[in-house]
């Protein structure tokens, strides 16, 4: 059972998380940086162009710069809500992605990448979860971009969605109890409400502290 | 494109407003500016926090700022030179907000 964030008197964070807690948080967090890799391409070729990019040989500088050009659009529906489009204007959106989306991956992935190696160091037990003030910012930046691709696979668009949704889930779970049915994608996304509430709650409980 | 974080020290923002005629933005000049789009999954108390923490706005004007996105679809939440606005909008969708720059008067 999780236990909310607080401030400690030599100012970091602590919560208390459970081994479960941990791995499904760990687990989606991975999950998130897997598809922002395959989804715009991100891979081990991009670690070779950013050397080349510092490289002395102008040649290979200029090559890189060139490769650089092709910040991919995100064709998934998740990861456009990760890197949405910096303007109106196709022309200008185009040139600010060519420019900045590449920076902003490497973000993001720090910050996931951050929060699971906190996590994976507490052991596999109930434990507590401390948090610098970086490392802080890493968990509230990170739980919000997890929080984006699930909402994205609920569907949710407008304001209160996640509301309706809840609701919805409780009056199929009254259902359900009337008569045994066993629909595997219905069990799918009441897990993918339930991670996502945890994930909403931890966030909150880390903003109270920081307040 | 590097992204400044944090624009202002945390604890900079003041807890206790005493001017109610505050500005909503702190910077009204400029041909360009940053709009956050309202959307479901940012939690209000997330986006005043990121309002604070990297813009330096006091609690008041990052809430008002937070409920005009929240009611009215979206916010100018600053203004200044188009690097200033590119600046700010990575940092927001740094923070998973949703942002756009455009040049002001758009609108």
């Amino acid at each position: 059972m999780a236990h909310a964030f607080r401030r400690r008197p030599d100012g970091s964070l602590v919560c208390r998380l459970d081994g479960e807690e941990k791995a499904i948080i760990s687990q989606v967090a991975q999950e998130t940086a897997d598809l922002i890799r395959a989804d715009l391409g991100i891979d081990a070729e991009g670690d070779v162009l950013r050397r080349a990019a510092q490289s002395d040989d102008p040649l290979r500088r200029l090559e890189a710069e060139f490769a650089g050009r092709e910040a991919r659009e995100p064709s998934d529906s998740a990861v456009r809500r990760l890197f949405p489009a910096a303007s109106e204007d196709p022309l200008l959106a185009a040139e600010y992605r060519r420019l900045g989306q590449q920076d902003l991956a490497d973000g993001k992935l720090s910050d996931l990448r951050r929060v699971m190696r906190t996590l994976d160091s507490t052991g596999q037990g109930h434990s507590e979860v401390v948090l610098d003030e970086e490392g802080a910012m890493s968990m509230l930046r990170a739980l919000n971009d997890v929080r984006i691709v699930l909402a994205d696979r609920l569907g949710l668009e407008r304001d209160g969605d996640f509301d309706t949704l809840r609701m919805l889930q409780q009056i199929g779970e009254r259902v359900e109890d009337a008569g045994p049915s066993g629909d595997e994608e219905h069990v799918g996304s009441d897990v993918v409400i339930a991670v996502y509430e945890l994930l909403s709650w931890l966030q909150e409980s880390l903003l109270r502290a920081l307040d | 494109m590097p992204v400044e974080l944090p624009r202002a020290e945390p604890g900079t923002g003041s807890r206790t407003d005493l001017s109610p005629d505050v500005e909503v933005t702190a910077e009204t000049e400029g041909p360009w500016c940053t709009v956050v789009w309202n959307d479901p999954v940012n939690l209000m108390s997330y986006v005043v926090f990121v309002f604070r923490r990297y813009f330096g706005y006091s609690r008041l004007v990052a809430e008002q700022l937070m409920l005009q996105v929240h009611e009215e679809g979206r916010a100018i939440v600053s203004r200044g030179s188009r690097e200033r606005a590119e600046t700010d909008v990575q940092a927001m969708h740094s923070f998973g907000l949703q942002a756009t720059l455009e040049r002001a008067g758009e609108d």
